[in-house]
C-alpha cells in the first residue's frame, strides 16, 4: 500500500504544479484555465517535432517548446483580457474550453495520432525509500510544486507587482482607474503559468503516456486538487495534488479499488463541491 | 394542380425505382462493388488497411479487371462510433449493392455489424479484425491472427522458447474483451500446463501514469509481463519500469506495438520486447516474402505497417476467389465461392487462409517472433520460422 502510494507521487507532483497554476489564474485573472495542460502539451509536441525534423539538441528544443507554451498562453490571455475584460469568470473560462479542444485537434492534424519519440530530460531512479524506487522525475515535480507555490506567495505578498495583481483581481475597474496596467499584468500571469505548465509537462511527458488527449486532460485531476484550496489557497492546492497522486497510487494496488482509481478525480470534485455548498439554501445556490 | 403534383410524384417514383433496379442489375457489365468499414478518424485510426486493399484492386483494374469487369472499392469511415459503423455498413451493403466487404479494419465494426451481415447474406474478409466478434461470427473471416491468438502466441514464446517463469498479465480491457483474453490465456495453460503468476485486468486505457501497476507487478515477483496495449500506453508502461530502475523484465506484447514509431520511442526495453508479428515482419527490408507487397505499397505511398499487410492480403485472397467464379459475379455467387474456397497459402503468413463453411472463422494462427532490444531502436527477427499454436486433441 505504502509502496503504491509512493509510486503515485510522480503523478501527484505533476497535479500539484498544475493545480498551483490553476489557482494562480483563478485568483489573479478570474479564469479557470481548462487549456492549462493543453498549452503545455502543444509546446512539448512542437519541441519533439523540432528535435526530430531539424535535429535540434533535446535541451534547445525543450526550451523552444517551453517558450512557445508561454507565448500561446500569453496570446490567449491577451484575447481574454482584451475582449472579455468585464465578463464574469464563467464566460472567461468557457473560452479556454474551446482552446483546449482546438489544441487537441490541432496537434492531431499537425503531428498525427501516433506516439511521439520523446527524449527524456530526466530518467531513472533517484533513490530508494521503503523498498520503492523514487524516480528523478518524482523528486523534481514535487520540489517544483512546492517551489512554485512558495515563489508565488512571496511575489504576491512582498512585491509591488504582487500587490497590484491582487488589487486587479479584487476590483479590476477600480485598479485600472488608479492607473494599474491591467492588461499587461494579466498577460504576464498567463505567460508565467504557461511556461510553468509546459516545463512540468516536458519533464513528465517522456516517462508516461504522452498522447495529446491524455496530456491535455491532466487538467481534470489538477482541477480536483485546486478545488481543495477552493481555487484560492496555494498551499492546499499543492497538498491536494500530492494527496490525490498518493491515493491513486495506493488504489491501484488493490484489485477491487483500481477501477475506482480512474474516477477518483471526479469523485473528489463532486465531494468537495457538495461539502463547500453544504450551507447554501436552495434558492441562493441555484 | 393536385393532379399535376400526383403525376410528378408518380414520375419521381418510377424514375427512382428504375434507378434502384439499375443498381441491383450490376450483375452483367458494370463494376463489381466491394466495400470496407474502417477506423479512418477518431481516437485510434488505421487507414492503411483499406488503402492497401484499394492499391491491390487498382492494380487489378489496370491490368483489365476481373473477367473484363472493373472493381469499384468503397472504403467508409466508422469514426470509432457505433452509429457511424452501422450506417457505413448499410450504405455499402444496401445502398451500393456490394458483393462482399474486403480489407476492413476497425475496433468495433464486427461487433456492431455481424448480425446485419447475416441478415443480408454478405461476407466480410477484414484485413485487421480486432474485437472478439470478428473471430466468432459466421459471416466474418479476418486474415490476421487477432489480439487473442496473438496473446497465446506471445505467452508460448515467452514460456517455451525464452524459458521464462513468473509471467504476469496486465490487461487493458475495453468493452467485452476480457473473456476472450481469458480464453487465450487458458489456451496457453492447456498447451503448456503453466499458469500466470497473476492477472490484473484493471489497467486503464490511456492512463497517464502506470508507475503503480509496474510497482505492483515488480513486488509480486513477475519476471515477464504480457500486455495487450495500444502504442502510447505501452510506451508509458516501459518508461515507468525504466524510471523504477527495473531493467530485467521481459515484455511479451502483441502486434499492436509493432511499428517503426514505437521502436524509435523506446530506448530502454528492459530485457527485451517480444512480439509475435501477425504477418511476416515488414521491418525485414530485404525479405522475399514481402517483396511484392513492399513494392506495391512504396509505389502508392502507403505506410509499411502490419495494417497495410492485412489489407493487402485480404484483397489478394479475395481476387483469387473472385477469379475462380464461373458465371455471374453476384453477392450469392461470391458468398458461395468464399464458403467453398480451397485454402490459399502465402509466404506473408504462417497458416493458409480459408473462409470456409464454419460458424466461426479463425484461419490465421501463426506469428513470426520479433524482438526489440534495449538501445537498438530497431525491431529484429527473433526466430527462423513461424511460431504456430499447436492443435490440441
Amino acid at each position: 500500500m505504502l509502496q503504491g502510494a509512493l509510486a503515485g507521487l510522480a503523478a501527484g507532483g505533476l497535479y500539484a504544479v498544475l493545480a498551483v497554476c490553476l489557482t494562480l489564474m483563478s485568483r489573479l485573472v478570474r479564469v479557470v484555465n481548462f487549456a492549462q495542460s493543453a498549452t503545455g502539451m502543444f509546446g512539448c509536441y512542437v519541441a519533439v517535432f523540432l528535435s526530430v525534423q531539424f535535429g535540434l539538441p533535446t535541451w534547445l528544443a525543450t526550451v523552444a517548446g517551453i517558450l512557445l507554451g508561454g507565448s500561446l498562453s500569453a496570446l490567449l490571455g491577451w484575447i481574454v483580457s482584451t475582449w472579455l475584460a468585464e465578463a464574469d469568470t464563467g464566460t472567461r473560462s468557457a473560452v479556454t474550453v474551446a482552446v483546449l479542444l482546438l489544441l487537441i485537434s490541432l496537434s492531431f492534424i499537425l503531428f498525427g495520432n501516433k506516439p511521439q519519440p520523446f527524449h527524456p530530460i530526466l530518467d531513472g531512479p533517484a533513490f530508494t525509500a521503503g523498498g520503492v524506487v523514487i524516480s528523478q522525475v518524482t523528486v523534481v515535480t514535487v520540489v517544483l510544486a512546492v517551489l512554485v507555490a512558495l515563489a508565488s506567495r512571496l511575489v504576491l505578498t512582498r512585491t509591488s507587482a504582487g500587490v497590484e495583481l491582487r488589487a486587479l483581481s479584487e476590483r479590476p475597474t477600480t485598479a485600472e482607474l488608479l492607473g494599474i496596467p491591467a492588461k499587461r499584468l494579466s498577460v504576464a500571469v498567463w505567460a508565467v503559468t504557461g511556461v510553468i505548465s509546459t516545463l512540468v509537462i516536458s519533464i513528465v511527458a517522456p516517462s508516461q503516456s504522452n498522447d495529446a488527449t491524455s496530456l491535455a486532460m491532466l487538467v481534470v485531476p489538477a482541477a480536483a486538487a485546486a478545488l481543495l484550496g477552493g481555487f484560492r489557497r496555494l498551499d492546499l492546492a499543492v497538498a491536494g495534488g500530492l494527496v490525490l497522486g498518493l491515493i491513486q497510487g495506493a488504489a491501484a494496488q488493490v484489485d477491487g479499488l483500481s477501477v475506482v482509481r480512474y474516477f477518483l478525480p471526479f469523485g473528489v470534485i463532486v465531494a468537495l463541491l457538495l461539502w463547500s455548498q453544504r450551507k447554501e439554501v436552495w434558492d441562493a445556490a441555484r | 394542380m393536385n393532379t399535376g403534383r400526383r403525376l410528378g410524384a408518380l414520375l419521381a417514383g418510377v424514375v427512382l425505382t428504375a434507378a434502384g433496379c439499375a443498381g441491383a442489375e450490376s450483375g452483367s457489365g458494370g463494376p463489381i462493388v466491394v466495400g470496407s468499414v474502417n477506423a479512418l478518424s477518431g481516437a485510434a485510426t488505421f487507414p492503411e488497411a483499406s488503402q492497401a486493399a484499394k492499391a491491390v484492386f487498382d492494380a487489378a483494374n489496370a491490368s483489365g479487371g476481373v473477367n473484363g469487369r472493373q472493381i469499384e472499392y468503397k472504403a467508409l469511415d466508422d469514426k470509432g462510433d457505433p452509429a457511424a459503423a452501422a450506417a457505413a455498413a448499410r450504405e455499402i451493403v444496401d445502398g451500393d449493392e456490394a458483393v462482399a466487404l474486403v480489407g476492413s479494419s476497425s475496433l468495433i465494426e464486427c461487433e456492431i455489424n455481424t448480425e446485419y451481415y447475416e441478415q443480408q447474406k454478405i461476407l466480410s474478409v477484414p484485413g485487421i479484425g480486432v474485437d472478439p466478434a470478428c473471430f466468432t461470427s459466421p459471416n466474418i473471416g479476418p486474415v490476421n491472427v487477432g489480439p487473442f491468438h496473438d496473446m497465446t502466441l506471445s505467452l508460448l514464446y515467452g514460456s517455451e522458447v525464452l524459458g521464462l517463469t513468473d509471467i504476469c498479465a496486465l490487461l487493458e480491457i475495453a468493452g467485452n474483451t476480457l473473456p476472450s483474453y481469458q480464453a487465450a490465456i487458458d489456451e496457453w495453460s492447456a498447451i503448456t500446463g503453466k499458469k500466470l503468476k497473476y492477472l490484473d485486468s484493471t489497467v486503464p486505457y490511456g492512463g497517464s501514469d502506470y508507475t503503480s501497476y509496474i510497482v505492483k507487478a515488480r513486488n509480486a515477483g513477475c519476471k515477464a509481463i504480457t500486455v495487450n496495449p495500444v502504442e502510447p500506453d505501452s510506451i508509458g508502461q516501459l518508461k515507468a519500469a525504466q524510471a523504477q530502475g527495473w531493467t530485467d523484465v521481459t515484455w511479451l506484447l502483441l502486434t499492436s506495438v509493432y511499428s517503426e514509431n514505437y521502436a524509435k520511442a523506446i530506448s530502454n526495453a528492459g530485457a527485451g520486447v517480444y512480439v509475435p508479428a501477425e504477418f511476416y515482419p515488414f521491418t525485414d527490408a530485404g525479405s522475399s516474402q514481402n517483396r511484392e507487397w513492399r513494392e506495391l505499397m512504396t509505389r502508392n505511398g502507403i505506410p509499411l505497417t502490419s495494417f497495410s499487410q492485412g489489407g493487402y492480403l485480404a484483397a489478394k485472397y479475395f481476387l483469387d476467389v473472385l477469379r475462380g467464379i464461373t458465371g455471374e459475379v453476384t453477392r450469392e455467387s461470391v458468398t458461395r465461392a468464399l464458403r467453398e474456397m480451397q485454402p490459399i497459402s502465402d509466404p506473408m503468413v504462417g497458416t493458409p487462409y480459408v473462409f470456409g463453411p464454419g460458424d466461426t472463422h479463425h484461419a490465421n494462427t501463426a506469428g513470426w517472433p520479433i524482438k526489440l532490444a534495449s538501445g537498438t531502436n530497431r525491431w529484429e527477427l527473433a526466430a527462423e520460422d513461424w511460431l504456430r499454436i499447436p492443435a490440441r486433441n
